[in-house]
């Protein structure tokens, strides 16, 4: 019974290994270590994904991944990326592609930004190292400016109104 | 001879002082909601854009409470005060009447568009979104008003009392205004999603968020956005074309 049990859980083990290789690719963040810049302005992360192997790899995805490092959170891209993900297609033998994220610094913070590569079939997926987004912080919003006008227009408006009656009073008074 | 109806109108607005006591609440409605919005540290980049976003739709919605007030007294108070008669004894054709009509309720917006613009400026400054909140806002604002203005000049020829026909006209901008109001997440579903298609609220207010929260500043990637807005101004012109013709089957009298 065993000797009959033997091949089969070999044949299965060697289909989890294959499914369970990592991809043949190099996924690896060509921008410095650590970026920064003012929240509200853009900064552009640079990478590039490296077929190792010796085939050809279909239906690859590379996606950035970006945590708020205070928060211990993932970040929603939705505001602070247009492309979240690239989809490749297919990366030949050797071949070298070049990513480029063009990220928007939307609130001020320390973030963590790292590149994955998928691919279809494949169990584990490539991860680049760690890049270090700082944004500092910018206030646009300056009170100092807004007082004026919200308490400049309405006593305008009622000097306006006083000016009105004036003048109506004036027109209708017999000479 | 629809500028005699038009300036008649304005002048009848700025007769006293007391009749324009409306621009002052309002301007203290956007003063109160720009302060309020500025002064609140916490409001980081992001909170920027939604607050812009937030006193557009002060803006538009207070423009279309003024303006459609406003309207439902510009014919039916001819009506009211059995001033109708005269005016359609003079030379001045229907369509000329109703184009003066129009004209008033238009400066009216555009009064309070002028009112707005300070307050727009200064609450995009150092966003780089202070010339495309302008645009837009005027854009959709200036739609919203003709298209509500032409439905509220026509529900105005089938009612002789100024009271019906204002309380008609708010609660169809209410039942437009309440949806738009909802959250996305109540909007999930292909029925809400039609809906807000067919709501010229939900589209100005979605076109909104496109310029100043998803930076989609340029006129073709709002296309969508002001084509159903466009829509309703058509259909509230046909929907006044047909008033304006029933009008004139039945006359003055009553029903």
């Amino acid at each position: 019974m065993r000797r009959n049990l033997l091949p089969l859980v070999l044949v299965a083990g060697i289909l989890y290994a294959q499914a369970s290789t990592p991809l043949p690719l190099v996924v690896s963040i060509r921008s410095e270590r650590a970026l920064s810049g003012v929240a509200g302005e853009y900064i552009t992360l640079e990478a590039e994904v490296v077929n190792v192997g010796t085939q050809p790899i279909n239906s690859v995805t590379t996606y950035l991944s970006l945590v708020d490092v205070g928060a211990r959170m993932p970040v929603d891209l939705e505001d602070w990326s247009a492309e979240k993900g690239l989809f490749i297609g297919t990366i030949t033998a050797g071949e070298t592609l070049p990513l480029v994220w063009k990220v928007h610094l939307i609130r001020s913070g320390d973030y963590t930004a790292s590149v994955v590569a998928e691919a279809d079939g494949a169990d584990l997926p490539v991860v680049s190292r760690v890049t270090y987004l700082k944004a500092l912080p910018k206030r646009n919003l300056n009170p100092g400016n807004v007082l004026p006008v919200a308490l400049g227009e309405p006593i305008l408006l009622v000097f306006g109104f006083l000016l009105l009656r004036f003048w109506r009073t004036r027109k209708l008074r017999p000479d | 001879m629809y500028r005699f109806i038009w300036l008649k109108d304005l002048k009848a607005a700025v007769h006293t002082w007391k009749g324009l006591v409306w621009l002052l609440v309002t301007a203290l409605i956007f003063s109160a909601a720009s302060y309020l919005f500025l002064t609140n540290r916490e409001l980081s980049l992001l909170d920027q854009t939604e607050m812009l976003w937030l006193l557009g739709k002060v803006i538009i919605g207070a423009a279309l409470l003024v303006t459609v007030i406003d309207a439902s007294s510009l014919i039916t108070a001819e009506f009211e005060n059995e001033t109708i008669e005269s005016l359609l004894l003079s030379p001045l054709s229907l369509g000329g009447l109703v184009l003066g009509k129009l004209l008033a309720a238009l400066t009216t917006w555009l009064v309070v568009y002028a009112a707005a613009a300070p307050y727009m400026v200064v609450t995009a400054a150092g966003s780089r979104l202070t010339g495309a909140f302008l645009v837009y806002v005027g854009l959709f604002g200036t739609l919203a008003v003709l298209g509500f203005t032409l439905l509220v000049l026509a529900v105005s020829f089938f009612y002789r009392s100024l009271r019906n026909t204002l309380t008609t006209s708010l609660v169809i901008l209410l039942a437009l205004a309440l949806p738009a109001l909802f959250s996305p997440v109540l909007k999930t579903s292909t029925l809400a999603r039609i809906a807000g298609v067919a709501n010229p609220l939900d589209s100005i207010f979605a076109g909104l968020d496109n310029v100043l929260v998803d930076y989609h500043t340029g006129l073709a990637a709002n296309l969508g956005f002001l084509v159903p807005v466009l829509v309703f101004c058509v259909l509230a012109l046909g929907f006044l074309m047909l008033s304006v013709r029933a009008f004139q089957r039945r006359g003055i009298a009553k029903d």
